[in-house]
């Protein structure tokens, strides 16, 4: 009889959380639309002195201070944390209005964004680099907003280039691995050429060595083909060439790029392709570097891979739309985002900031970047299915660069979720 | 430290049996609610923070959760379906039974031993007893994270030590293969959970009355007769305590593999707990179907045990 | 490690109790063996004070020392982070979720140690399942459940989650521990007229201390080094207890070793020490206990 007293009081108490659930559920949409907007974005930092958060107080104190009765709660969240903890706002209804991070797609797909054209002026609207406003078109209208972008090219170290006897930095695949043989038989570096293919970024260092072989993620009308022939050879080549000879990491797959990143700026790696992030670490570590094009199979790549991270606006946030939209129209502004871009060697993504940090001599040791970014190619990063997509290759793509795996084998399968994520959308 | 010879608590109930049980007093106020003054709070604590996401997980493995987290409808049993064709299910589970059998087998031998000990006396016993604890105060993730960075092929300090030594004659990069990558982590899991066992069975062995051992040297038994037939008999009740634990633990364990392997390369040292986590990424439905399947997996084994344990008959 | 662990015994156990300064060099000898265990158990967190101790160039050194050891990272890592408020966050959260522990289990415990109820044993199973779930899988479940109660980012939300995970272990040794005790104490007082939880408190709690220490010990520990709820349940760096805050040292590109090594230095000092202290309390409780 206890037992059912208990049983009920269970019963009750559930009931209580499900109906307070549904009141929940309600007041995301129902609620009249407040001038509070809520910021979610990623901390790209890694100590309080350079953390997103310090940007982000002082544009939204700066925005409260010159739009009276609007406030700004934001919250700041680990850039390994942030899709997680987005994920969970969004299961739970619980949406932010604004949200920075590193993809847009998969909530287009959900219908949870407002269109560009909502929540930003004209004006800020055509300031957007249009390459970049381009990829922020999904589903036939522009959602995503881009925020700061990057391009790639390859790094070496241009001590160890010297003691192996390199002249130039390599430009084609078989000068890459001549180079790394020579790092190797002058023990110049532990790991003349490093190939991070963990999952912190693989998606990136595989598209980098699929397109110097006229391969990449999608063929021209956007149908996914991972285990195209040239990306099947891409990787064969790497097995044979670096891997097996023992010329890059022993174990690609998991090896992440901040492991890179690091050994380069302690002097360790001959030549890795790298961000504009590495300039910075490398000064520190006061190791002397070269920037070239990245080589492809036989020649060096024209269009390199470029990336952006993206702002978006949630309809069913609860502040006002308008209150949105002059809040990202005080955050589109040239002097913030060269400031943003300016704390993380970023490139800025409107036009007049770009022209601002190109002409700035400050920044020359970007001038590489700067000039590979018009022609850059990104991800399929407006398909709402790339983010699930990119998250397998992240997760296994970098084994089909692993010793004793067949590279068919692993893209195979990476080609056959893709398939299914697609097909799922 | 001090479970003096813990009788579970149903060994206890079964020696209730024994003692003529108490009848609830049938007097007024409190005592006519029986046990729901006492044991209600409890109760309450587990079905609002437990019991409550535990149907929320439930529910969620029937559900169509698109990648951005927007719950889509129902799936049926989709996910189960999709889960059970996941080509890396079956070594998941295999790798999850292993690890678990390896480090909980190795934990509670090491642990026996480590108990015998420091249960002697010797100068310095309770300093040494402290360092013992540092494994248990540190956080695994922490730990975990330590041994990852002395692992590490470029600067690892482990390495540098093996190189020294001459174990090696080139730095190995430990973590990067499941096949060198699993040993390691075995061991980790075994270093963090040796403190909490090892005090288990300490409180264990304290409680054996000296006068036992005194009649078994007169009866002129061996070291290792008195071990077999006096102490480790004695030690069962502390013993299956540390046994059901660690199988909880370990089987349950996620800190160490996600921190040093992320379950990686692909699925390739992931055990089901990882492997339910690195779904989240994919498919939050399908990963909710797993937490599940790893739930069930887990009252099985532990029910399993208590029967073959008999750790519930009654005395 | 099985052969080692089967010829130990043999080496170092033959009793327990045995007289003092009965065998001069097997005392020496085990001495060494301890010694020699305590030092490779303490050996990855002495590399962690190393590291921590480390210039940021010299991170990637193969040496066993820094060229020097740079105290300004201890120093440095508290003003480049949150940790004063962390790890206020953190002795809250497990100072708080061992009392509430105390508060609810304590209770729980006695009575199904001492009573004989209608549904005692669906009870026990009840906090025997409990035990086997780990707040990892839940996670997005109490994330929903603390949304909707407006609690996200609080200490007490904390506080009752790992207080709730930790229950089943702490009922579970206080039960076996109270059940060990016998009745007949407190039958005698409460024919003196003392109530049931008079009685409880006043004769069967300082009895039972070493299974209570045991308990709390335990919880305040699990807390302490609780990560993942940390990490779901708080989004703010002030909100957060020690373990999440130590994650914020990982950036999108780099991570700043020393400080988290100097931060975990930080975590695990205060409850190494917090043992210390307590380990004798324990051991005098443990006779204490053991009179019956």
């Amino acid at each position: 009889m206890r037992n059912r007293v208990v049983a009920t009081g269970a019963a009750t108490l559930v009931m209580a959380l499900g109906l307070s659930a549904c009141g929940g559920g309600d007041e995301g949409g129902g609620e009249g639309k407040s001038k509070t907007i809520k910021v979610v974005a990623a901390d790209y930092g890694d100590k309080a002195s350079n953390a997103s958060k310090i940007f982000w107080e002082k544009v939204a104190k700066d925005f409260e201070a010159a739009n009276s009765g609007y406030k700004v709660d934001l919250q700041i969240i680990n850039w390994n944390d942030i899709d997680k903890s987005v994920k969970n706002m969004i299961q739970t209804d619980n949406y932010p209005d604004v949200l920075q991070t590193g993809g847009y797609a998969d909530k287009v797909a959900d219908d949870l964004l407002y269109k560009v054209d909502d929540v930003l002026s004209p004006a800020t609207k055509a300031n957007i680099v249009p390459a970049f406003a381009k990829a922020g078109e999904a589903k036939g209208a522009a959602y995503g907003i881009p925020w700061v972008s990057s391009s790639r090219v390859l790094f070496y170290n241009k001590k160890v280039f010297s003691a192996a006897g390199v002249a130039k930095p390599p430009t084609t695949w078989a000068e890459v691995a001549d180079a790394a043989k020579k790092i190797s038989e002058k023990k110049a570096a532990d790991t003349p050429y490093a190939l991070p293919l963990g999952p912190e970024e693989a998606q990136g260092e595989t598209l980098m060595w699929e397109m110097g072989n006229g391969g990449g993620y999608t063929d021209a009308a956007g149908k996914y083909t991972l285990n195209s022939a040239p990306n099947v050879e891409t990787f064969k080549w790497l097995q044979d060439n670096l891997v097996k000879p023992g010329l890059t990491y022993p174990n690609p797959a998991s090896t992440d790029r901040k492991t890179a990143f690091a050994d380069f700026a302690a002097g360790k790696v001959g030549m890795m392709n790298g961000h504009p992030s590495v300039v910075k670490m490398a000064e520190d570590g006061k190791v002397e570097y070269g920037v070239a094009k990245i080589p492809g199979r036989t020649g060096p790549l024209e269009s390199t891979l470029g990336v952006a991270d993206w702002t978006m606006a949630f309809k069913d946030g609860k502040a006002d739309k308008d209150a949105v939209k002059k809040f990202l129209d005080f955050t589109y502004t040239k002097k913030n985002l060269v400031a943003f871009a300016e704390m993380y060697n970023f490139m800025p993504v409107t036009t007049d900031a770009v022209a601002e940090m190109e002409a700035n001599p400050k920044h020359a040791s970007l001038k590489p970047f700067f000039e590979a970014l018009p022609t850059a190619k990104f991800y399929p990063v407006n398909d709402t299915a790339w983010d699930v997509i990119s998250a397998e290759i992240k997760k296994s793509g970098g084994k089909a660069a692993s010793k004793d795996e067949d590279p068919k084998a692993v893209l195979d399968d990476l080609q056959k979720k893709a398939e299914d994520a697609a097909a799922a959308e | 430290m001090s479970l003096k010879a813990p009788p579970s608590p149903a060994e206890t109930g079964g020696g209730r049996g024994g003692r003529a049980p108490r009848p609830v007093s049938r007097r007024s106020g409190l005592a006519r609610l029986g046990p729901l003054p006492w044991i209600a709070p409890v109760i309450l604590l587990i079905l609002f923070v437990v019991v409550w996401p535990v149907v929320e997980l439930i529910r969620t493995s029937f559900l169509r959760v698109s990648s951005s987290g927007k719950v889509r409808g129902s799936a049926g049993t989709d996910k189960y379906t999709k889960l059970f064709g996941e080509t890396d299910l079956a070594s998941v589970l295999m790798w999850t039974v292993i690890w678990t059998v390896v480090v909980v087998v190795c934990t509670m031998l090491i642990s026996l031993a480590l108990a015998q000990l420091f249960n002697q006396r010797f100068p310095g016993r309770t300093v040494t007893r402290w360092a013992l604890i540092a494994p248990w105060a540190a956080s695994v993730l922490m730990t975990a994270i330590g041994f990852k960075w002395m692992l590490n092929q470029t600067a690892g300090v482990l390495n540098t030590l093996m190189l020294d030594l001459g174990l090696i004659d080139k730095s190995e990069d430990w973590l990067g293969r499941s096949e060198t990558a699993w040993p390691w982590m075995m061991a980790v899991a075994v270093f963090v959970s040796l403190p909490f066992t090892t005090y288990t069975l300490l409180a264990g062995l304290q409680t054996i009355p000296g006068e036992v051992y005194e009649a078994s040297r007169i009866d002129g038994a061996g070291t290792w007769q008195t071990y077999r037939h006096i102490t480790l008999p004695m030690l069962r009740p502390a013993f299956l305590i540390g046994l059901v634990i660690n199988l909880i633990n370990v089987f349950n364990s996620f800190p160490i593999i996600y921190a040093m392997t992320k379950g990686g390369p692909g699925n390739d040292t992931s055990t089901s707990m990882v492997f339910m986590y690195t779904l989240k990424e994919t498919d939050i439905g399908e990963s909710a179907a797993m937490s599940v399947v790893n739930f069930v997996l887990v009252v099985v084994l532990v029910l399993i045990f208590l029967k073959v344990s008999r750790w519930n008959e009654e005395d | 490690m099985a052969t080692a662990t089967a010829a130990r015994p043999r080496t170092t156990g033959p009793s327990p109790r045995s007289p003092k300064r009965a065998f001069r060099p097997r005392t020496l000898l085990i001495a060494a063996l301890a010694w020699g265990l305590a030092a490779l158990f303490l050996a990855p967190y002495l590399e962690m004070v190393i590291t921590a101790l480390r210039p940021r160039e010299e991170l990637r050194d193969r040496t066993y020392l820094p060229s020097s050891f740079e105290w300004s990272n201890f120093i440095e890592v508290w003003k480049e982070s949150t940790l004063g408020q962390n790890l206020q966050v953190s002795l809250l959260v497990a100072g708080g979720s061992t009392l509430l522990v105390l508060l609810v289990a304590l209770p729980a415990a006695y009575y199904t140690a001492r009573m004989k109820y209608r549904g005692r044993k669906l009870f026990l199973l009840l906090v025997l399942v409990t035990q086997m779930f780990q707040p990892t899988a839940l996670l997005v479940g109490l994330y929903r459940e603390f949304y909707q109660l407006g609690m996200l980012n609080s200490i007490w939300t904390l506080i009752i989650t790992n207080a709730a995970f930790n229950l089943a272990f702490a009922v579970w040794i206080l039960t076996a521990y109270i059940g060990s005790i016998p009745a007949e104490l407190e039958e005698a007082a409460m024919v003196d007229g003392t109530s049931r939880f008079g009685a409880m408190i006043r004769v069967t709690l300082p009895l039972a201390l070493p299974g209570v220490v045991t308990a709390l010990i335990f919880t305040f520990i699990t807390s302490w080094n609780e990560f993942a709820m940390g990490l779901t349940l708080t989004t703010q760096p002030e909100s957060q207890p020690l373990t999440v805050g130590i994650n914020n040292f990982v950036g999108a590109y780099t991570v700043q070793w020393n400080y988290i090594f100097a931060a975990s230095v930080v975590a695990i000092v205060p409850v190494v020490i917090l043992f210390a202290f307590i380990e004798r309390h324990v051991v005098s409780g443990l006779t204490a206990g053991s009179v019956k």
